[in-house]
């Protein structure tokens, strides 16, 4: 039985696997089974990254979610949360999304058009939660840019739509990140969280 | 975690990969060797973590690395070889002999196939291998199982004296499961040697009685064979009978067939299928017995489906069979979805089924393709930019003849740009808008040095002819294509690409790294030295940062009859970032009055260049510019210039 999907989207070398290992010891500490099918971009950086974490108790479960199941979208990166959302999200999930883009070379190369970030945003909110912050900023605030995902996963605790507690998520982090950055992962996941608070 | 962590029933999340590193810790393994090959590769680096009393390396090649580990089973130990689908194509040779006479320690073959080609060139179902080899091939369902049945394959493997294939892919290799640790076995197989042990002349298939009697042998092992798989425990095979249609679920497709009954409210016969090779016949018999129809779900190639389908003529079962090649119900390439297992379940069931909503269909025409991009300052870029600039010149209608490795990428192409078929007769020149579209042709590990030799041989004269090959590949595959070029006068260019690792499946320790798996010091190989000794006459290194070095190289190179090797040599800019090797220190913007929007700094692609289509102007991306310097040396009006703080 499904508990929980959600899909971890992101540009490769963003952490996006990290990120959802994270979540996902943090699912066992819950007493949760899970699955984490990771997609990697074709090269180790650049491509189109995500993961599909799904939390489920008893039978086998398949290592995706079925498309238009997501309970979130949660988004490292403007263009692969459109991607992702697009796909998976399901009628009245969530969508946590970074608004900093990184331009794909089909962009750049003048192949195709960057999509507008409100656009997406508008076109989301018109079947889901959207919510968009930028975490670069907030990264930076914490003291370090590497922080981003810390930022994105305390927004996503502060959201409170997991069925995993604040401690696991948080303990299962700072078990996650190298020693010695403890204390700014943490600032960064409380930057994120006070971000969301209220907002849900 | 710690990969060899002593805690008994402890759940721990672990990635395919590890689970199936941890099954051979548990089953007490004594040597491990593989080529990196994504999605397998995580297997060795996980076990390269432990420090426990077991050799474990990164072989040169896959066939050397199975070699390696059939000898160690010929003295006794538990051995394992792993790589991908691809590798495995590299063991053939050994793997198809070694199997007259079989091993004494537990030989496990761990193969990550790859259906849907995420990483791979091609969709190639290895099954078919153990079915060709008969030896017995396991299959899990998840990665709590994939490390059960690793453990598992070692003892099969010495009950029955013959190899044990574990095929995984990638959506168990490179996906993370819960797992629940074992116990960690402490005992090792004792080394010894004995040349008739149990057979005459065991280890030597010509020794007499010879081959074909070997052959006999192996024939004789099948019964036994089907014995095992068919008594193997919950949650392996495991039948369960409750409907009036059957299904048999293999491996990878358990985990979709279980969801897809369940949305669609049904109930069948089904067997969760863990052996594709042989199958459990008892069990497979009482399901096709019990049912009115059966359809074979399974990953890639009909291995279940063709062995079903014989059993039932055979025991003259009059039921109709379904799969995804003979009466399909699934389209025979590509992965296994929600979607198709769903649409091919409704319709062996003949009910209808109401297609998921889609919500996020609103967003769809905003989604633009993200095409995969080398590394900010890859040394890749200076030497492709270097090549193109050179072929431009004069290399007329050139091939380039590609490689496996991260510079594949120099054949991916723009994902958002249309290319329409040619049916040309002639020589065709293309205009190469970026390095992405560099390579001509690009296949296998080895393929490009090779190719480029046929070209030449079958009279190509309209142009230059390059092969090329990264470090890891050279040594892997290129040497016995060098000598064969030396030895037949080939005139080609070849090109090595050498950045002191194998960085594509996660930067594991090539043979010009000077590092063994585990960290320790390695012996450093130099291609250029090699490639002397080999009779290559015209060796030419180059600075692939510095562009102009580098092209001149390579113009020069082009003038000299025969084989004639230009290696572009720098470490790997992401590795040495990671090391703390480099650190970058000048950064780059581009001066907007002076910046004409030629695109060329786009063109060269490295992903720290963008545009603005709005201003026509071309910017650095400060967060991932790593100041190499290599786009200021091309702009041609100096737009690009060092940032003075």
């Amino acid at each position: 039985m499904i508990v929980y999907q959600m899909v971890v989207a992101g540009v490769g070398g963003q952490g996006s696997v990290m990120i959802s290992h994270v979540i996902a010891n943090a699912a066992i500490k819950e007493g949760f089974n899970v699955r984490v099918g990771e997609k990697f971009g074709a090269a180790m950086r650049g491509g189109a990254v995500s993961s599909h974490i799904r939390m489920f108790k008893g039978e086998d479960v398949a290592p995706v979610i079925p498309p238009g199941e997501a309970d979130s979208v949660m988004a490292l990166e403007p263009l692969e949360g459109a991607r992702a959302a697009s796909k998976f999200l399901k009628r009245g999930g969530v969508l946590l999304m970074n608004i900093v883009p990184i331009y794909p070379v089909d962009v750049s190369s003048g192949r195709a058009k960057y999509p507008d970030v409100d656009e997406i945003v508008r076109r989301a909110s018109s079947f889901a939660d959207v919510y968009a912050l930028d975490a670069v900023e907030l990264a930076r605030k914490a003291g370090s840019i590497k922080t981003v995902n810390s930022v994105m996963l305390g927004s996503l605790s502060g959201l409170m739509i997991l069925p995993i507690s604040r401690e696991n998520l948080l303990s299962s982090l700072l078990e996650g990140v190298p020693r010695g950055t403890e204390e700014v992962n943490r600032k960064a996941f409380e930057l994120g969280e006070r971000a969301m608070k209220g907002k849900k | 975690m710690q990969i060899d962590e002593d805690s008994p029933g402890k759940r721990v999340l672990l990635m395919g990969n590890e689970a199936v590193a941890r099954g051979a810790i548990e089953a007490g393994v004594q040597v491990v060797t593989g080529y990196p090959g994504t999605p397998s590769s995580e297997v060795i680096e996980a076990l390269s973590q432990s420090k426990m009393d077991f050799h474990v390396q990164w072989s040169v090649n896959e066939k050397v690395a199975f070699d390696l580990a059939v000898g160690a089973a010929v003295v006794g130990a538990r051995s394992m070889a792993t790589m991908k689908n691809a590798g495995l194509n590299w063991i053939m040779d050994m793997l198809m002999t070694v199997v007259y006479g079989g091993v004494r320690g537990g030989l496990v073959i761990y193969v990550a196939d790859d259906p849907g080609a995420h990483y791979s060139s091609n969709e190639q179902d290895t099954r078919f291998v153990a079915m060709y080899g008969k030896f017995p091939c396991l299959e899990p369902s998840n990665q709590h199982e994939a490390k059960e049945l690793t453990k598992i394959a070692f003892d099969i493997s010495e009950k029955l004296e013959l190899p044990v294939m574990v095929r995984s892919l990638t959506r168990i290799s490179h996906s993370s499961g819960d797992v629940i640790l074992g116990s960690i076995s402490r005992e090792r197989n004792r080394i010894a040697f004995d040349r008739h042990w149990k057979m005459p002349y065991r280890w030597n298939v010509y020794g007499p009685p010879g081959p074909v009697e070997k052959h006999r042998w192996l024939m004789e092992r099948l019964p036994e064979e089907i014995k095992i798989v068919e008594s193997l425990e919950e949650p392996f095979n495991s039948l369960r009978l409750e409907g009036e249609l059957g299904i048999i679920a293999c491996g990878i497709a358990h985990g979709y067939v279980v969801e897809a009954l369940n949305s669609l409210g049904l109930r069948a016969n089904l067997l969760k299928l863990n052996t594709p090779y042989p199958i459990p016949e008892e069990k497979v018999l009482k399901l096709l017995r019990s049912s009115k129809k059966v359809l074979v779900v399974e990953e890639n190639e009909p291995v279940v489906e063709l062995q079903v389908r014989d059993l039932a003529q055979r025991e003259g079962i009059n039921v109709k069979i379904y799969g995804r090649h003979k009466n399909s119900l699934i389209e025979p390439y590509g992965e296994l979805t929600h979607e198709n297992v769903r649409r091919a379940i409704a319709r062996f069931f003949e009910v209808k089924i109401e297609e998921n909503e889609v919500p996020g269909a609103v967003l769809d025409d905003l989604v633009v393709p993200r095409s995969s991009m080398l590394c900010a300052g890859c040394p890749h870029l200076g030497a492709y930019w270097a090549l193109r600039m050179a072929l431009a010149r004069k290399g007329r209608i050139p091939i380039v003849n590609g490689d496996i490795g991260c510079y594949e990428q120099g054949g991916y192409g723009i994902y958002a740009k249309k290319v329409e078929p040619s049916f040309s007769t002639e020589s065709k020149k293309y205009r190469i808008e970026s390095v992405y579209e560099m390579l001509d042709t690009n296949y296998i590990m080895g393929g490009g040095y090779g190719l480029a030799q046929g070209e030449f041989h079958a009279g190509y004269r309209d142009g230059t002819i390059v092969g090329l090959a990264g470090d890891s590949t050279f040594f892997h595959a290129d040497l016995p294509s060098i000598a064969n070029a030396v030895v037949n006068r080939a005139n080609v260019l070849f090109l090595a690409l050498d950045n002191s690792w194998t960085a594509m499946t996660g930067h594991q320790p090539s043979p010009t790294t000077g590092e063994d798996a585990r960290g320790g010091r390695a012996a450093r190989l130099d291609i250029e030295k090699v490639a002397r000794a080999l009779g290559v006459e015209y060796v030419k290194k180059a600075d692939p940062w510095n562009l102009k070095e580098m092209q001149n190289a390579i113009e020069e190179a082009m003038d000299v009859e025969g084989p004639k090797l230009v290696i572009a040599e720098r470490f790997c800019t992401l590795q040495a970032i990671r090391l703390k090797q480099y650190k970058p220190k000048i950064m780059y913007k581009v001066v907007e009055d002076k910046c004409i929007g030629c695109k060329l700094c786009i063109e060269f692609g490295c992903p720290a260049n963008i545009f603005y289509a709005e201003k026509n102007k071309a910017a650095v991306d400060v967060n991932l510019c790593v100041g190499c310097g290599m786009c200021a040396q091309l702009c041609p009006t100096k737009a690009i210039v060092e940032v003075v703080e």
